[in-house]
């Protein structure tokens, strides 16, 4: 969908700002453009819909070099959205809405129309009270909102957003992700998202382009970008608590132990005491007869022989869903008494385990392969 | 409120003056002016203010556009700088120096009061569209709009405010230099000031300066009023803050 080769912006006091990039975005790609600032994501984001005219090299969008195209129709095309001073102050809410649609010469009905909708979308009640407000008159959440809603406008296939949330809040900003994320994979646009903050990008990312200094110092999906940085500048971006922020990237599914050991609940003690010393855990998980987890059996609670599970039961409720991301399930491991957690099916039937071995382990492998360089350094 | 009051007590006070002046009828050896040569003054007057205003609207605006280009970024501040300059010279040496040039009378007043008046209206034009956030400007431009449609959806919109305090503040000069005009017989309220002065008969002077006065606060008033309805409602100050 979008295309750099080679891709370079020298400006007229010399500075490379963009030293050949090259990136290929594909359709519903969400691409984000990350680094510090000054690295040249914003130049490289303004390349594209030539608000920033390319010193060498090449950009297509869906498969046209944008040279080649009228520089108005080009932005037509794709929308825009930029931190929350780019609203028009002397316009309605409505009227910043269809500024592209204007511009494309909809009939009145329909602009307000596509407005109404928009706002919907991005989670606000179109009232007719809302959509003649003024800038001025709104929340910072409300104007990101509006923001974004005017990006897409003209329903464009192609979304260029820099740096969209980054006058707000934390926890809005977080919000306002997620929501975004929603609307994403309702609406699948191609987007490139500047950004500099490593969370965010994370957080949003189908794939990172991570720059440095007018250059691409790594393209991969967040996963690989947190497990292998390609060098030391990519390394300390992405932070040294990188295997933390990958729990979030990492589903249940990954790390459970699909074949858990468990017990009936009407079993004996005995094989309860075996199975436990076999796979060295201190907690067991317990299921009734349909195979539904029901609780907990710990070693403390097995000192008197004799008797069954039953009786020594310890009933709990949280579960786990193989979907859940690793941060969550941490989040429940920790607040449980038994330190483990119990991954059910929509029926409440067992079907995995994790333990905070399992976790550890999972974690070493992925993300520890430079650890012996980062102590020689 | 007091704004007001205070106003119309001007107002009133100006106009109470003309009136009780006028009905004087004479002072002494000297008559005052009747009150249809009065009416025809002002007239003359306000022709000559509309006049000179017009001209200097028409290429003050224009002139003030070019200089916020970026093109001439470098001039422009230089002959901004120059048009403040040009308003420190009076008014008085300014009508003077056109009288020799062109000669007495109408077309030398409303030249002297166009020059003169063009400089706020440059200036302000120049500094509103200067002062339009280049990343709004940078937003237009990216959602596709031409560059006559960033002008004109983006940059005068925002401007506007600005650029009508210029022809507010002009306009109200120009009420005042028309006065000094009548000293070239341009006509106007100003030549029954001058008439005043030279006989030395302080009622025919204030008959001339009282309603020459109420016509530049009304005017002030009238003018702020077109700002205000000129001004889109998104740039007033917020009514109130809303919550998320």
């Amino acid at each position: 969908m979008i295309e750099l080769r080679n891709a370079t912006k020298v400006f007229p006091d010399g500075t490379r700002a963009v030293d050949g990039v090259s990136l290929s975005i594909g359709e519903g790609e969400f691409c984000i453009l990350l680094g510090p600032s000054g690295c040249g994501k914003t130049t490289t984001l303004k390349m594209i819909n030539r608000l920033v005219p390319m010193t060498s090299g090449e950009i297509f969008v869906g498969g046209r070099e944008i040279r080649g195209l009228r520089v108005t129709e080009l932005r037509r095309r794709i929308g825009y959205a930029i931190q929350e001073i780019g609203l028009f102050p002397h316009m309605t809410v409505a009227e910043n809405i269809v500024t592209v649609p204007r511009l494309l010469g909809w009939s009145k009905g329909r602009r307000r129309q596509r407005a109404s909708e928009l706002l919907e979308l991005l989670g606000l009640t179109p009232t007719r009270d809302f959509l003649d407000r003024f800038p001025s008159e709104l929340s910072g959440g409300q104007r990101q909102r509006v923001g974004v809603a005017r990006a897409l406008g003209a329903d464009p296939s192609i979304l260029l957003m820099d740096e969209p949330f980054g006058a707000i809040d934390p926890i809005t900003r977080e919000r306002l992700q997620d929501e975004f994320l929603r609307i994403q994979r309702e609406i699948r646009k191609t987007v490139v998202f500047v950004t500099h903050d490593i969370h965010e990008a994370v957080n949003l990312g189908d794939r990172i382009a991570l720059m440095r200094s007018g250059r691409l110092v790594q393209f991969a999906t967040p996963a690989l970008l947190l497990a292998q940085p390609a060098d030391d500048f990519a390394k300390g971006f992405v932070g040294a608590d990188r295997s933390l922020k990958a729990l979030r990237l990492t589903r249940v599914r990954d790390v459970m132990d699909p074949k858990p050991p468990f017990v009936g609940l009407d079993e004996g003690l005995e094989s309860a005491l075996r199975l436990m010393r076999e796979h060295k855990v201190t907690f067991l998980p317990v299921v009734d007869g349909e195979g539904r987890f029901v609780g907990w059996v710990g070693a403390a609670d097995l000192e008197r022989r004799g008797g069954t599970v039953r009786e020594r039961l310890t009933a709990y409720a949280v579960l786990g869903a193989p979907d859940m991301p690793l941060n969550e399930a941490l989040a429940l491991m920790f607040e449980s008494a038994v330190g483990n957690l119990a991954v059910t099916d929509g029926d409440r039937r067992l079907i995995g385990l994790v333990t905070f071995n399992r976790l550890f382990v999972f974690l070493q492998q992925n993300y520890e392969k430079t650890a012996p360089e980062e102590v020689a350094s | 409120m007091t704004r007001h009051v205070a106003f119309y007590a001007l107002l009133a006070i100006l106009l109470g003056l003309t009136g009780w002046m006028t009905s004087l009828g004479r002072v002494g050896f000297f008559t005052m002016a009747p009150p249809a040569k009065l009416v025809a003054a002002v007239a003359e007057h306000l022709e000559i203010v509309w006049i000179a205003e017009l001209l200097a609207i028409a290429a003050g605006v224009p002139i003030g556009f070019s200089l916020s280009r970026r093109s001439v970024r470098y001039v422009a501040p230089i002959i901004s700088g120059a048009a403040s300059v040009g308003q420190t010279v009076p008014t008085l040496a300014l009508v003077g120096i056109f009288s020799v040039l062109i000669g007495l009378g109408l077309k030398a007043a409303v030249i002297a009061l166009f020059v003169y008046t063009i400089l706020p209206i440059v200036r302000n034009t120049y500094a509103g569209l200067a002062s339009v956030d280049p990343a709004m400007k940078e937003a237009a431009r990216g959602m596709g709009m031409s560059r006559w449609q960033v002008v004109r959806r983006v940059e005068f919109p925002l401007a506007l405010p600005v650029i009508m305090a210029g022809i507010r503040t002009s306009t109200v000069l120009n009420v005042g230099s028309a006065a000094v005009a009548g000293m070239i017989g341009a006509g106007g309220l100003g030549e029954i000031i001058m008439t005043g002065v030279s006989v030395r008969v302080v009622e025919l002077v204030l008959q001339g300066a009282a309603p020459t006065a109420a016509l530049a606060i009304v005017l002030d008033r009238l003018l702020e009023a077109v700002t205000t309805w000129a001004t889109p409602r998104g740039l007033r100050v917020p009514q109130h803050e809303q919550g998320t």
